[in-house]
Order: C-alpha cells, then structure tokens, then sequence
C-alpha cells in the first residue's frame, strides 16, 4: 500500500513537471502586419521566450527554402544571400556572418520554430525589411506599414465612466455588445494600429477591465463590465480621431446627454473641423489629502482647485474634445513627480497646475502665472559630447523640452484673465517649482487670488465667478491650441 | 467536570493573572524612562560658541523680507552684523536677523513662527547647507509667493552679502524635503535671485557677472 502510495505521487509530481515546467507557457495569435497584408500566426512561449513557426513565415513571404532534416538545418534564400539556421542553436548564419539570437531555434515535430528576434536579427537582413516589435506587446509591423498609435484612458465621471479613445488617424468604431457575458468590444475599421498601451489599469463600478486586442488581424478594444452598466453612448470628435464611450448605469435616467452636446450631434466625420493640436491636457489641481494647502475662512486651497479643475475638464472637454485628465479627482495626497508623472505618461499636449495664494498682506488680491525659472538645475548637470548620452536628462530638466511654449501658454493666459478678471494682477513669474520641474510638455501654473484676503477668498467661492474664472482658462487653452504646431502622429 | 481540569485550569488563570500584571508594571517603567531622558537636559550639548568677537569690526547686510507694497515681492533692510573671520559665523549672523523678522513696517516677516535653524554648514564649493526644524513646514500658511519669499529671503539675504556663498541648500528638520509647502523645489540648491526684489546687484557681482 505504502509502495503504491510512493509510486502515485511520484507520477503526479512528473505530471506536473511535464505540464507546467520549464517547457512552455500560455500560447496565442501573434498577427505580423505588411504594407497591404498581414499574417497571423499561432505563437509559443518555451522558457519565458516567445517563439514564430518560421516556415509559415517564409512561405509567407515567398522565399525559397531547404529543410535539411539529416542535417537539421533550414536554408533561406533571397537573390545571392542565404540565411541557415540550426536545430537547437541559437547561432544563424547570414551570407556566412554568424550572428547569436538570444534564444535557440527549435524543431519540434517536424515545426520550425524561432525566436522573435529572428524577425528583426535575421529574416530583415535576408529581405531587406525591417520588423518593429515592442517587447511585451504580440505584434510585429514591417517597417513600411503605417501604425497610428493608439491612446486609451478611463475616468468615474459622476454617474458615468468615460472611455477616451484618441488615434493618430481616423478611424471609425464598431460596438457590438454581449448583454448576457457583459461584454462590449469596439471593433476599429483600420489595421494596424499601434497601442500605448495593451490594458488599462483602471477598474470601477462599471469597469472591470479594458483591454486592446488584435490577436486575429483585426484590432478591437474588449470592455470586461459589471451587471451594472445599461446604455452605452459612442461620440467622436476631432475628425473621427477621438472617440468617447460612455457607460451609463442601468437605473440612471438620461436627463442630458453625458456626451458633451456639440459632439454628440456630430459623430461623424466632419470635414470642417479643424484638427485638434491640443488634444491630451492634464489638470492638476493642487494640494490634496493632508496637504490642505492655504486655508481661507470658509475654503482650503485643496478643496477649491479640486472644484475649477473639475468645472475645467468639462469645459475644455466640451469646447476642444480633447482628453481631459486630472491628477486627482479625490482628496488625496500626491507628491508633485506623480502629478507631472501623469502628464508625462499620457503624453499630455498641455498641463496646467491650478494652486490658490496666502499673503501676509491681507488685503493682497495678486494672482500670478508661473512657468518654470530659466536654466534651473542646469550648473547641476554634467555636460557631455556623446549624443548617447544626451538621450538621458535628468528629471528636473524635463521643463526644457517645452518652456518656450509654456512662456507663450502663460502669456496667453494671463491676457485673457486680465480680460475678464480686472484688477487681480496675473503677472507671468518663474520659479523653480516641483510640480512643473519635470513636465516635458507646455506647463503652468496658475495661482489664483489670495485665501487670506476675505473678499477674495468670498469670491472664489462663488459658482458665478468660478464659472467665469474656468471659462476664460479654457478661452486661453483653445487659443493657445491654435497657435501651437500640430502634433506627428 | 472532572477534578484534574478544573485545577488545570485554575494554574492557567492565576499564570495569567501574574503575566498580565509584570506586563502592566515593564510598559509602566519603560514609559517612565522614556519621559525622564526626555526631561533630563542633554549633556553632550555643546556650550553655544559666540557668533563674533568684541574685535570684529562691524558690517552692514541687506536682509530680504517680502515687501508689503504689491509693486515687488521681496525689498530688503539694512542690519549691523560683526566680521567674523569664519564665514560660517557670518552666515548664522546673517540667518538671526532673518529669524527676527524686519524692524520696518513696509516689511513682513519671512519665516514661519518658532523656526529654528538647526544647524548651517558651508561646502568648499561654496553652498550652504541649511537646517531648519520642521515648523518652517509645519507652521507655513502656504501659498506660492509666500513659500518663494520665505525661501528666497534665506537664499538671497546669504548669497548678496557673502559673496563666497554662491549658493544654498534648505534641508528640513535634518533631511531633504521636495519642497517646503508644496510649491518650490528644494532637492537642488537656489541661487541668488533677484529679480523679485527692488535690489540691485552689487558691484562686485555685477562685474563677476559680466566676466561670466
């Protein structure tokens, strides 16, 4: 009985080797997208590398081909040049040039299999065509094949969860739902197209996951959604190059339309809009959590910037279509590199930092935009020649990249609110300020009245001037946009 | 229940009783440590070093303070301090009258309430190092300008009247903080800046400057 006993987990251990081990992992579709074609293979992962059925490829392609099974090689032609590769070997030979991938090449079951590398180390010297593969992406694209990037963000807009998608081209988007799995895809009419990012990391009452998927050759976007979510709006904008999708709760009844008005009437492509040059603007609204910031009688400066970012975003989103993100939507606590972070990350056009000022002159009323102090940080960075080198900046020096246009977004901004708000200053200062030190993107900050002057701080409560204050911000964002160049795609 | 659990159980209960009594009594005695050699003054608390001698001849320093007129931010006044020979004697000079705040009424006071300045050291390169307590955080009403002035009124008022500073760094309570209220980087040292104030330049300065 003990012997059995011995024997049985014996078995059960090797089963599990076998299984689970250092052979193979979850394989999956792994298109490779051509100028006017794409092929879509069925992908390996051995030992933590993905690996391509190599002849599906070639074949593919056209190429002539010997398989050596005496010799368990595989030979490659193109015009004069020849590319062999061995059974179990990571070493490939081009035109008798030895090059090493960083994984063997496989033959299993009569199967081709190698490296993904193989693609851009070998198969690109052999066709003279470049592949671009990302690591931790499943897609390869040659390197004449136009690929518009793709952008997706999630926001708890209230009531609401807004999807906003933005493409480098346009496109247009198919929703097709599945009530009873609580699925929704958005099928894009145009491939390739090329993801930020593969997922996003975003969940909520409606949302459990969003994901980029075009492991068949056609790109779509899966939205994993709880019982929750009832009607679901589809907008575009910005000539079919932005789109929001709006997911709406079962029970919420629709007194107004949550996709902002002009666009909703327009999902289709309008020739005549202009092209958005601003289209990413983050909106920081400064303090949070324990940082309370200044405190004013009746409001503290976190609470406050949080209300006109918000009122912001919805202004912005309505008047420009652009995706509009704040770096808290809560009381919370941030440190300024996150805040910049966000803006960074979501390759924000525009980032526009929102504080209100404590004076001890209380009856101060100065208000200010700030962009960040000139050659701040430079004396602490090592000058040198190589180029390779210069790729890498510090992150306080990140202002660099755009401080030309922030002094400009600053100078148009204090214009208009010298419009509309008369008698509150708005000088254009620099400082070497946190928030703005490593935003590589156009950034300002704008400090609005003074908390301890208690006609000031009365004022920025009310809802009138708040209305007016955040309808001039987005006056001068929507100028500045058209002023700027347009972005490369 | 039969005799051998019960007193079993009674062993348990008085071992419990015991424990929980010692420990009562050790937390009792640790905190009362605690609270002595927090009340017994530190011996090894070095007797305070006067900042001049009476030999030193006196100088006169601008000492920064934010203006109380909205034309410009900061506006300095002229205080008397001694010569020390070591600079760094100067410097915590120069740092004294900022924590005093302005004699003129056109001026306020630039520092927080019960700022302390821990400690100040000078590298070769010619940056101080600058140690407040944490009540220049704590006790900041905040504001951006504020923050600018309290900062540059320490920076400004260090490196305009001793030119070998050329710069300084702010740590708080002994270590480095991203900024002070939530505004001003202060993971680098600041240079003089003086532009927001109603100074100019001093001579020397001006010429270094233009030797640059």
């Amino acid at each position: 009985m003990r012997k059995r006993l011995i024997v049985f987990l014996i078995a059960a251990l090797a089963a599990t080797l076998f299984i689970s081990g250092p052979g193979r992992a979850a394989d999956g579709n792994f298109p490779i997208y051509f100028q006017n074609s794409k092929l879509v293979l069925k992908a390996e992962t051995i030992n933590k590398m993905t690996y391509l059925p190599l002849k599906e490829i070639i074949e593919f392609l056209g190429l002539p081909y010997t398989d050596s099974i005496a010799l368990e090689t595989l030979t490659m032609r193109s015009g004069n040049s020849r590319l062999i590769v061995t059974s179990n070997s990571g070493l490939i030979s081009f035109n008798d040039q030895i090059i090493l991938l960083p994984g063997p090449v496989l033959r299993q079951n009569g199967r081709w299999l190698a490296p993904i590398e193989f693609l851009s180390q070998g198969l690109a010297r052999l066709t003279g065509t470049e592949f671009r593969y990302r690591p931790g992406t499943s897609r390869i694209f040659a390197a004449d094949v136009e690929t518009p990037e793709l952008v997706m963000n999630a926001q708890s807009l209230g009531p609401i969860t807004r999807l906003t998608i933005r493409c480098g081209a346009p496109i247009n988007l198919d929703l097709r739902r599945d009530d009873q799995n609580n699925r929704a895809t958005l099928v894009i009419d145009r491939a390739p197209v090329d993801p930020l990012r593969e997922r996003i990391d975003h969940k909520d009452r409606f949302v459990k996951a969003i994901s980029f998927d075009d492991s068949d050759g056609t790109p779509k976007i899966l939205l994993d959604l709880t019982n929750e979510v009832g009607d679901i709006k589809l907008a575009a904008a910005d000539n079919n190059r932005v789109f929001f999708v709006d997911l709406i709760r079962k029970t919420e009844p629709i007194t107004e339309s949550p996709v902002p008005a002009e666009l909703a009437t327009s999902p289709k492509v309008d020739a005549t809009q202009p092209e958005r040059k601003v289209r990413t603007i983050v909106i920081d609204p400064g303090h949070g959590g324990i940082d309370s910031g200044a405190k004013g009688a009746s409001i503290s400066e976190k609470d406050l910037t949080l209300v006109l970012a918000r009122k912001l975003r919805a202004v912005l989103q309505m008047r420009l279509g652009a995706t509009v993100l704040l770096t808290r939507d809560s009381d919370i606590a941030m440190d300024n590199e996150a805040r910049s972070a966000v803006a960074n990350n979501n390759q924000a056009n525009l980032f526009i930092s929102l504080h209100a000022g404590f004076s001890p002159n209380p009856t101060d009323a100065t208000s200010s935009v700030f962009i960040m102090k000139e050659d701040f940080g430079g004396k602490f960075t090592t000058t040198t020649s190589s180029p390779r080198d210069q790729l890498f900046l510090p992150w306080y020096l990140g202002y660099r990249a755009s401080r030309e246009a922030s002094a400009r977004a600053a100078k148009v901004l204090q214009e208009e609110l010298l419009k509309t708000v008369p008698g509150w200053g708005f000088p254009v200062r620099t400082a070497p300020l946190a928030v703005l030190s490593s935003a590589t993107m156009p950034a300002l900050l704008l400090e609005i009245g003074n908390l301890n002057n208690p006609v000031n701080a009365q004022t920025l409560t009310e809802t009138g001037f708040q209305n007016r204050l955040v309808g001039t911000i987005a006056d001068a964002v929507q100028r500045f946009s058209e002023s700027q160049p347009a972005p490369a795609n | 229940m039969p005799r051998h659990i019960k007193i079993g159980l009674i062993v348990l209960g008085i071992g419990f009783a015991v424990s929980l009594g010692f420990f009562v009594d050790i937390v009792g005695r640790i905190r009362s440590m605690v609270n002595e050699r927090e009340t017994e003054e530190n011996p090894f608390t070095p007797p305070v070093q006067p900042l001049y001698s009476p030999t030193d001849p006196p100088m006169t320093a601008k000492i920064f303070f934010p203006a109380a007129d909205g034309d410009v931010l900061m506006t300095a006044e002229d205080e008397t301090i001694f010569k020390s020979a070591v600079l760094t004697n100067r410097a915590k000079q120069i740092l004294q009258k900022v924590q005093e705040g302005p004699h003129s009424d056109k001026m306020f006071a630039s520092l927080p309430k019960d700022t302390k300045i821990q400690d100040l050291f000078l590298s070769e390169q010619g940056t101080a190092f600058i140690d407040f307590s944490n009540t220049i955080s704590i006790n900041h009403p905040g504001g951006l300008l504020n923050e600018l002035t309290t900062i540059y009124s320490v920076v400004d008022s260090l490196t305009y009247n001793l030119p070998e500073i050329k710069q300084v760094k702010i740590l708080i309570g002994g270590v480095e903080k991203e900024t002070l209220a939530g505004h001003c980087l202060l993971l680098l040292p600041l240079e003089m800046d003086l532009s927001i104030t109603d100074v100019m330049p001093r001579q020397d300065q001006t010429a270094a400057a233009i030797q640059r």
